[in-house]
């Protein structure tokens, strides 16, 4: 049958006319076989075109449609959907890129840009006659959703898919919910102390009767697919019986010999094995840390709520779709870095938030009092050297706010801010302006010429070639040194590896298209929210997680899903089950199966990507890939020479 | 004229039809919810639709906007009315809110104009056209721009001579000068906001010679420059017609500037200059570009990157603020500033001064709850009573905000915080239910 195409060749503004002669393109394709409409266009995608293609594909019954523009990552399903709405089955549509492989690539070459332009929209017609019309593989989605990490982000996207009345399983790494925010104390712009907001959502988690908290534990296994994920997740015990007496277990606590360094307290003051966090947190039970208790049996003596016996716990948890809100980690200085641990007195920022925390009325730092502080900005971010080329967004904000704090709660601090320029951006500026009201003094170092840390008799002295004062030397005497340090991704990343999950140059966990699709990630049925994604203060991260849980919502909401059919399909006959295609496949889409006559390779077509691994390393050609057979392929090398 | 829709209602009211609305009103309508879009301009799409690429990726705007607008127009869950204004907002009862819609006449009947533009070029009226921000010129019988959604022919009735040529060169008769404007009850059961904000108009800053020295322009005029739909082919500076050479960026103008009456940064002046920057270092290969800043504030994802890409193509930044502009007789530009990094004041010539203006706050929504009240933040922004636990939440229950009308944003903010006003909507709808 001889098919009748449409071919529309797109302008796009002028990304692609100003380099492709777009009306050389038409007239040389308008004549290939089958091309009944040829036309260009300013923009493909813009609403009149798209209406003027619907009417064109119905008026003419068109059988196959081609759109020559940009890339199919950015507007493949927009013309499918014009193409379904023209009364055609959406596979007819065949998307040719010569923006980012012609224009834009040859933008020095006009004439040679055109010239490839037209073998690319030759090859898609070639490719189009093909086309068959496919249906949508269907599969049931089930209406929950697992959210990795109980920070804020993960509680909120929590509370929301609630209300939307999905099952949610909250799974946090930790003892406690709550993540970085329980640490900190006043947060701006508020005020609000981070326990008093968590308390806050920890209080509205608990009350809905389709939020399933775990705390300490880990996703082990994932297997299964959007709509139909199987997580394996592991429970630590706590050894604390769920009913306990919390003035029996202080006695316990005291009691235990072993000291370590507190997490909580980023290691500025130590804990026992059975410990809690703080009056209040969440869950309200204390934890014996396994890892470090000698098991000297010394709180078991005094208290009889301590249970040795109790085991670890697999969890078989079955889900529609999974929210990823698992946060960051601060940047750890080198040794040395700005005399981090070569000198005592240097600490980082989450640190110094601590002290101001656990101070009363004087700020001491090992046992001395601190008047003189010197923040040095910009630890581990923006490194000329290093590799966290990221700017980490919060730390300047976070950094002024703790120093304005210090200075309220305590008296006579004199803070002095080593900075590479303030980036208190948007509404935040106000609290640069405040501190230097209250006298903060603000000094800039050039970019290759960072600040120095000595020590001289006794004293911690920071030097600077000052860019405000007109590159005069500047050396402060500083009681304790503030190394601003910013995020990092979580050093332990394998619940990201487990789903396979993409990470950006940055090496956060990468979205799709930061404007298209800000909250999905390659992965169908995996949204990432939180600062997993890259730095973001609070606000920023609770807007992440809420637009995170809406998609996730999404997937799950109408109980069926629609995928892509253009997988691999297997000839069963030509099959001898060697194995290499299911080495082969990313996804592990390749199941084997067995029947009374033979083994043979079989594709789980809710898994299967449609990427093709399989099909080159299959020795008897058993495998094809729908929509891209060999003689589409080879139709479309021969339109291309 | 009084017009009824018979018994309109609608789950969620969005007013504002830029990138954060139309982001907002999607994820209802995708979730079942009933939205109505209210926008005062001619089209949706807001600013986003009128830019050139966008930072740190440098994809095409108008490439990713418009699909999201035709999205938005087809979708049979939205309505959508543009060249509309709400005039009054009350609260009824505990779950709903009575609007009160004013439709301005299009003076063209909107389902039959075919956007042939014959009107627009039979019409003999000209005058400035703000879609290329007064760069050139437009007609009064107009199609606002080409990507304009709904893309249909609208008269500018104030410009208008009545001349009647439109009408005859009209090819379906759709244009129609007996349209009145027609007021609306509409009755809405929740809110969001998304009035988006107003660029910095640097006439309130006469040391800098905007609008006085003609080859002063603002950073939208040049984006428009830049643009797919560019109003010229290249890049000239508009005094003379002349492609420049010496191009310079003044940024902070109308940002962290208190003798303006506004304190506060912009969020996105550094970005766009230093995207611009990248994008005219493309267009004129023989041009030097000069960013005059405070603080590089390049805080996003990929955004520091982008800022030392442009510092390896050679974009000279220089840190220091600009005391006064004056112009020379070839209409070039005398900029005085101090250098910061060398502790000098200096004076440097420039053909074309870009002003990189700021986000002020668009007030216009306040008085539109005569019972209630709107709050604002102390910079006119929409105020957020609990920022950090439900940052989409206003002073009136059942209203929420979305993207710039809350403060200064970039597009991934604006476009995450209408994800948090349409969830926060949702849960209030299921609750309310």
């Amino acid at each position: 049958m001889n098919k009748k195409l449409g071919v529309y060749i797109c302008h796009c503004g002028g990304n692609i006319s100003d380099y492709v002669d777009v009306e050389k393109v038409r007239l040389s394709v308008e004549n290939e076989e089958g091309v009944f409409i040829a036309k260009t266009t300013m923009f493909a995608c813009g609403d009149s075109n798209q209406k003027e293609m619907v009417e064109d594909i119905k008026n003419n019954h068109l059988d196959g449609v081609v759109v020559a523009s940009c890339s199919p990552k950015l507007h493949l399903l927009t013309f499918r959907a014009v193409t379904e709405r023209g009364e055609l089955n959406k596979y007819n549509y065949i998307h040719a890129n010569i923006r980012e492989q012609a224009s834009w690539a040859h933008s020095d070459d006009k004439a040679r840009a055109t010239e490839k332009a037209i073998h690319i929209v030759k090859a898609a017609i070639a490719k189009v006659r093909y086309a068959e019309s496919l249906v949508p593989i269907k599969i049931k989605s089930i209406k929950s959703v697992a959210v990795i990490g109980g920070g804020v982000a993960g509680m909120k996207a929590a509370i929301e898919l609630s209300n939307l009345g999905c099952q949610v399983y909250i799974i946090e790494r930790e003892y406690f919910v709550g993540g970085r925010v329980s640490q900190w104390d006043a947060l701006f712009t508020t005020n609000e102390t981070g326990k008093e907001l968590v308390t806050r959502l920890y209080n509205d988690l608990v009350k809905r009767r389709n939020i399933t908290i775990y705390t300490s534990t880990e996703v082990i296994s994932c297997s299964g697919n959007i709509g139909d994920f199987k997580l394996k997740i592991k429970t630590t015990p706590r050894y604390i019986k769920e009913k306990c007496n919390l003035g029996e277990l202080q006695n316990a606590i005291d009691a235990c010999p072993v000291e370590v360094p507190d997490d909580f307290n980023f290691h500025i003051t130590s804990r026992k094995a059975i410990y809690h966090n703080f009056p209040g947190e969440y869950p309200q039970s204390p934890v014996i840390d396994i890892k470090n208790c000698t098991r000297c049996g010394a709180c078991e003596k005094i208290c009889e709520n301590v249970d040795f016996s109790q085991k670890e716990e697999i969890t078989d948890i079955n889900v529609g779709s999974v929210l990823m809100a698992t946060g960051f980690d601060p940047y750890t200085p080198a040794d040395g870095e700005f005399g981090y641990n070569s000198f005592d007195n240097v600490v980082t920022l989450p640190q110094f938030k601590r002290m101001i925390d656990l101070s009363d009325e004087k700020l001491t730092f090992k046992g001395r009092e601190i008047k003189n502080i010197a923040y040095i900005y910009c630890v581990g971010s923006r490194q000329v050297e290093g590799e966290n080329k990221y700017c980490s967004r919060y730390c300047c904000t976070s950094a002024i706010h703790a120093a304005i704090n210090a200075k309220k709660k305590f008296r006579n601090i004199y803070n002095f801010h080593f900075t590479r320029g303030i980036r208190t951006y948007g509404k935040q500026e106000v609290l640069y302006d405040e501190s230097s009201r209250m006298g903060d003094i603000y000094l800039q170092s050039y970019e290759n010429d960072p600040p120095v840390v000595t020590g001289m008799n006794d004293k911690t002295v920071v030097r600077i070639n000052d860019i405000l004062t007109g590159k005069r030397e500047m050396e402060v005497e500083a009681d304790l040194v503030v190394l601003i340090t910013g995020m990092v991704p979580r050093k332990d990343n394998s619940v990201g590896s487990l789903f396979k999950l993409p990470k950006g140059r940055d090496r956060f966990f990468n979205e799709i298209h930061m404007k298209l699709r800000p909250v999905e990630t390659v992965i169908d049925g995996i949204t990432i929210s939180g600062a997993c994604q890259g730095p973001k203060n609070i606000m920023e991260a609770v807007n992440s997680a809420l637009s995170a849980a809406t998609k996730s919502y999404s997937y799950v909401s109408k109980g069926e899903l629609e995928l892509e059919p253009i997988i691999a399909r297997i000839d069963k006959n030509l099959c001898t089950w060697c194995n290499a295609c299911s080495q082969a496949c990313p996804f592990d889409a390749v199941k084997m199966e067995e029947d009374k006559t033979k083994v043979f390779a079989v594709i789980n077509s809710s898994v299967c990507k449609g990427c093709g691994m399989c099909l080159p390393v299959c020795p008897t050609d058993a495998i094809n890939l729908i929509a891209y057979s060999n003689s589409e392929i080879e139709s479309m090398i021969d339109a291309l020479a | 004229m009084q017009g009824q829709i018979e018994e309109a209602s609608y789950d969620v009211l969005v007013i504002g039809g830029g990138i954060a609305g139309g982001e907002a009103a999607l994820n209802l309508a995708n979730n079942g919810f009933k939205v109505l879009i209210i926008e005062k301009d001619l089209s949706i799409g807001g600013k986003m639709i009128l830019l050139s690429k966008v930072f740190p990726t440098l994809d095409c705007s108008a490439c990713i906007t418009t699909p999201k607008v035709s999205e938005i127009s087809r979708h049979p869950a939205i309505t959508i009315f543009t060249g509309s204004e709400v005039q009054k907002i009350i609260k009824k009862d505990y779950n709903s809110f009575e609007v009160e819609v004013l439709k301005n006449p299009r003076y063209v009947i909107e389902e039959e104009c075919t956007g042939c533009q014959l009107c627009e070029q039979a019409c003999p009226v000209i005058v400035k056209d703000e879609y290329q921000f007064n760069l050139v010129g437009r007609k009064a019988a107009f199609i606002p721009f080409t990507i304009a959604s709904p893309k249909v022919a609208a008269i500018d009735i104030e410009n208008c001579t009545l001349c009647g040529a439109c009408e005859k060169a009209c090819p379906p008769k759709c244009i129609d000068f007996t349209q009145e404007k027609e007021e609306y009850r509409i009755k809405i059961k929740s809110i969001i906001i998304a009035t988006g904000f107003k660029l910095f108009d640097p006439l309130m800053m006469p040391r800098y010679g905007f609008g006085l020295y003609k080859n002063i322009i603002t950073s939208m005029q040049m984006e428009r420059q830049l643009a797919p739909t560019r109003p010229f082919n290249t890049i000239l500076r508009p005094g003379d017609g002349k492609v420049p050479c010496k191009v310079a960026y003044v940024l902070c103008t109308g940002s962290r500037d208190a003798t303006i009456g506004n304190p506060i940064c912009s969020q996105i002046c550094c970005m766009y200059s230093i995207k611009q920057a990248q994008l005219l270092m493309g267009a004129l290969p023989m041009a030097d570009v000069t960013i005059y800043y405070l603080n590089i504030r390049s805080f996003g994802k990929g955004f520091e990157e982008f800022y030392e890409q442009a510092k390896g193509m050679g974009v000279n930044f220089v840190k220091g603020k600009i005391g006064k502009i004056s112009e020379l007789e070839n209409g070039n530009l005398m900029l005085r500033y101090e250098d910061i990094n060398e502790n000098k004041v200096k004076e440097a010539e420039h053909d074309i001064v870009v002003l990189s203006v700021g986000v002020i706050a668009n007030q216009d929504t306040a008085a539109l709850f005569p019972d209630e009240q709107l709050k604002l933040d102390s910079f006119n922004f929409i105020n957020q009573p609990d920022p950090l636990a439900t940052p989409a939440r206003t002073s009136i229950d059942g209203v929420f905000v979305a993207g710039t009308a809350s403060g200064p944003m970039d597009i991934p903010d604006s476009i995450l915080s209408a994800g948090s006003a349409s969830s926060e909507a949702m849960s209030y709808l299921i609750q309310k239910k």
